[in-house]
């Protein structure tokens, strides 16, 4: 029943854990200060600055690390609310049906129908430019999906046998949704909740890099990036790092959640035994 | 009488909006159980034998006629029925919670009703013949004979008047079908409850009930003794039944 | 000349998750052209194995550990790709149970079984399939999501008799329809074969069904073949014991009033090959050899039966009390 992760997607957990280490060295400092000068400005990769230096002589390295941090909690914490509202809102209307199954699936349709990036930008003129501008993006870019998903797991589990026989048996509406529903859905949460996070780092980049999400001094993938591209020509090493980061840890989210998906939701695949 | 139905309509509408057509599930159908007695309903997927399972079981609610529970009709809230009426449903792979151990799954009803657990759950167990251990298994690591076990154990944990058993041995194997079969004839005399016995299979459900009812298109076309099904029913469409055995 | 089909102690195992499952262990099976035959077993009896195999179309998990299968003479696991695809593709056709499953449910009707045709395929010829399965030839611009079960069946049928295939193997054709259109979808299949000379294998589990549509049955057990022959003989006079329980234990063949005694147990789960016989464990008729020695085919009457105390009276006609 329970298969064991494949290697690729092994692969991807690793890379993510590794990244996380990574990021959390920041936080002791491991690299160096990240808003330290420590040499001349736009130097390339040597011993002393591992990735270089910035247009302001700060060492990149330790600077990457605390974008990788600011990235990956930014996205965390938003992929978390997503999925406590997903996961309430998309059970709900999945079991009851209905007029409230109704609203909820118009409601995702309206956010739906906007593009991400969109969305976002929209989110931070509204709220204005900033860390909390980023996070109600992803939030809100990372919603639909999420739900609609959890909505239809929910509508199948709901007509599973051993919940008939709960409402039979009396039990109340909490103890349905939290005994039999939630933790037959959960796997079709984590699965979406690895999707959402590769969405959020992309969101987050892309709002940072736009000027409307993170603000620098601060580093994120998004604002290191949108640092480096005004030196793309002469110091390439300044988006080079971020960026291959950025695409590292999307993919390896990627391949880690498919791997997540083959094992906790294994489709029902027409054998012929 | 334990359970009866009577002229009980229930009019489904379909297809999309401005063009919705009504379906009737059930018409007029009239039925009742006597005390300690097996109806059997036989008929084919279609002819409303599951809505009159859930009709039965209070699930759903009649668009007219009435249904009565010990000379009762329905009231107004499925949990007055708690406890009092339970069910062993058709598919052995979805009847138990996969994230749930087997024994949480057979106290539930009575958790449910607020009574504690003491021993019920392991004697219970036993009753339908597995082995106590077995509750702190998952329902993934039993076999589907098993697992249909373990739906009637947590059915009769509360001791019901009455229990409903929709396709309960269509997914089983002939073998192990009539193991269940027998299980349920030999509970049926320890407890005396009575029972709805639905399936599309003639000979399953002859070999259970007391009485049978055909139904066919929504309708009920011919109720009688078990014994006339064995030779000769009266309405075309059971004579047809008998000869597909 | 040989028979069509010759399966030859055939072991197929499943792996996954480092466990082993032994889904064949020595399946012995011969179908001569044109003829019915009929394969019963519980579910994890291996006759679904047995029948994928015979296509070569088991899953990747699954490893063949020995045996052969020879279509019309070719070993089908010693041929090449092309050979393989020519094979399926001019001696063989499918149908399963999941009709609309097996249905691409982006295409029309007509276009799917224009494309099994081949190229230069009129409506007209799509129209004379679909009537041989007697469907009405409007069902071509139909999509599958918009047929019954029954009508998606006989378009499978269709797609699989297109070809005029030599042998077609069907894995419980009927189970998701109801009898009043089984019988229709059987007829079907079974006058639609007898015209175009080919032989059917019809996997089910239902032996009573199996002996009234097929000339022989064979009976599998613990993934192999336990009992085969005439179907009335089979079922009548049946010469495993585990047949002699199958044949008793379907409700349907109870008396009023009489109580069914079932086998006892469930069938087994093997991991690798069996030592002895894998019905010992069940069976009334068990003797020390049962355990520890495979038992050889045995010829009782028409009836080839693997069991060591096969023809001895005591266990012969048992449980056939119809």
């Amino acid at each position: 029943m329970r298969r064991p992760l494949d290697l690729l997607s092994k692969g991807g957990l690793g890379c993510l854990l590794a990244l996380v280490a990574f990021a959390l060295g920041s936080t002791v400092d491991l690299a160096g200060d990240p808003d330290a000068i420590v040499g001349p400005r736009l130097a390339p990769p040597g011993p002393e600055w591992w990735m270089g230096t910035d247009n302001l002589g700060r060492s990149m390295l330790p600077r990457v690390m605390e974008g990788v941090g600011t990235t990956l909690l930014l996205s965390c914490t938003a992929v978390l609310l997503t999925a406590a509202v997903s996961a309430a809102f998309g059970i709900l209307a999945g079991y009851r049906g209905g007029y409230l199954n109704e609203v909820v699936l118009r409601l995702v349709e309206v956010l739906y129908s906007f593009p991400a990036i969109v969305l976002a930008v929209l989110v931070a003129a509204v709220l204005g430019p900033g860390q909390f501008a980023a996070l109600a993006s992803i939030v809100l870019v990372t919603i639909p999906l999420m739900t609609r998903l959890v909505r239809a797991a929910a509508v199948g589990v709901s007509q599973r046998d051993y919940v008939t026989a709960a409402v039979i048996s009396g039990a109340r509406l909490p103890r349905i949704l939290g005994r039999h529903v939630l933790p037959n859905v959960a796997g079709t949460i984590a699965v979406q909740g690895t999707y959402a996070l590769s969405v959020g780092i992309s969101v987050e980049g892309g709002l940072s890099f736009l000027g409307f999400g993170v603000q620098p001094p601060q580093a994120s993938l998004g604002v290191l990036i949108r640092q480096g591209g005004s030196y793309m020509i002469a110091a390439p090493w300044l988006i080079i790092g971020p960026g291959t980061v950025l695409v590292v840890a999307i993919l390896a989210i990627n391949v880690f959640g498919d791997g997540l998906r083959d094992r906790l939701e294994p489709r029902e695949t027409r054998s012929l035994t | 009488m334990i359970l009866e139905l009577d002229q009980v309509t229930v009019t489904f509408s379909t297809g999309p909006p401005l063009r919705r057509r009504a379906l009737h599930a059930m018409r007029d159908v009239s039925l009742h159980v006597g005390e300690g007695e097996t109806l059997g309903l036989v008929g084919e997927s279609g002819s409303g034998k599951t809505t009159t399972g859930r009709v039965a079981l209070g699930l759903r609610r009649p668009t007219s006629g009435t249904v009565s529970f010990e000379g009762r009709p329905f009231g107004r809230r499925r949990r007055e029925l708690a406890g009092r009426m339970q069910a062993v449903l058709q598919h052995p792979h979805w009847s138990l919670n996969p994230r749930m151990r087997v024994g949480r799954s057979v106290a539930e009803p009575l958790v449910v009703l607020g009574r504690a657990e003491r021993g019920e759950v392991r004697e219970m167990l036993e009753q339908v013949g597995l082995e106590a251990e077995l509750a702190d298994r998952y329902p993934h690591e039993l076999s589907g004979g098993q697992r249909q076990r373990v739906s009637i154990a947590r059915a009769l944990i509360t001791r019901p008047g009455f229990i409903v058993f929709d396709e309960a041995v269509s997914a089983l194997d002939v073998s192990v079908q009539v193991q269940i079969l027998n299980l349920i004839k030999d509970l049926q005399a320890d407890f005396g409850f009575s029972a709805l016995f639905i399936s599309h299979d003639l000979g399953a459900v002859r070999y259970v009930a007391d009485r049978i009812a055909v139904m066919r298109g929504g309708e009920v076309v011919e109720t009688a003794d078990t014994e006339t099904f064995y030779t000769s029913p009266a309405h075309d469409y059971s004579k047809q039944l008998l000869r597909a055995l | 000349m040989s028979p069509l089909l010759v399966v030859d102690r055939l072991a197929v195992d499943y792996r996954a998750n480092g466990r082993t499952v032994r889904a064949l262990d020595g399946a012995d099976l011969e179908v001569a052209a044109g003829e019915t035959v009929g394969i019963v077993g519980e579910s994890g009896s291996g006759k679904s194995t047995l029948g994928a195999a015979i296509g070569r179309l088991l899953p990747r998990t699954a490893r063949v550990d020995g045996g052969v299968i020879r279509v019309a003479g070719e070993s089908l696991f010693e041929l090449a790709p092309a050979d393989l695809r020519r094979v399926r593709r001019e001696r063989l056709g499918f149908v399963f149970q999941d009709p609309i499953a097996s249905l691409d449910p982006t295409m029309r009707v007509g276009r799917q079984l224009t494309l099994v045709l081949g190229r230069g395929t009129g409506s007209g010829d799509v129209a004379a399939h679909l009537d041989r399965v007697k469907l009405d030839a409007r069902t071509a611009r139909s999509y599958p999501h918009e047929l019954s079960g029954g009508m998606a069946q006989r378009v499978a049928i269709a797609m699989a008799m297109a070809g005029e295939p030599e042998l077609l193997v069907a894995d419980e054709p009927t189970a998701a329809l109801d009898s009043q259109v089984r019988e229709e979808v059987l007829d079907v299949v079974f006058s639609l074969a007898a015209t175009t000379g080919t032989g059917i294998i019809w996997l089910s589990h239902d032996l009573a069904a199996v002996a009234r549509r097929c000339s022989r049955v064979a009976v599998m057990y613990g993934g192999r073949v336990v009992e085969q022959g005439p179907a009335a003989e089979v079922l009548g006079r049946p010469a495993h014991p585990y047949t002699a329980a199958l044949a008793g234990s379907a409700p349907a063949t109870a008396a009023r009033g009489t109580r069914l005694e079932p086998v006892p147990g469930r069938p087994p789960m093997l991991t690798g090959p069996s030592d002895g016989c894998s019905f010992a464990p069940r069976c009334a008729f068990v003797i020390d050899r049962c355990a520890h020695e495979r038992p050889p085919a045995v010829r009782v009457g028409d009836q080839d039966v693997l069991c060591h105390r096969a023809g001895e009276p005591a266990t012969i006609g048992q449980g056939a009390t119809t």
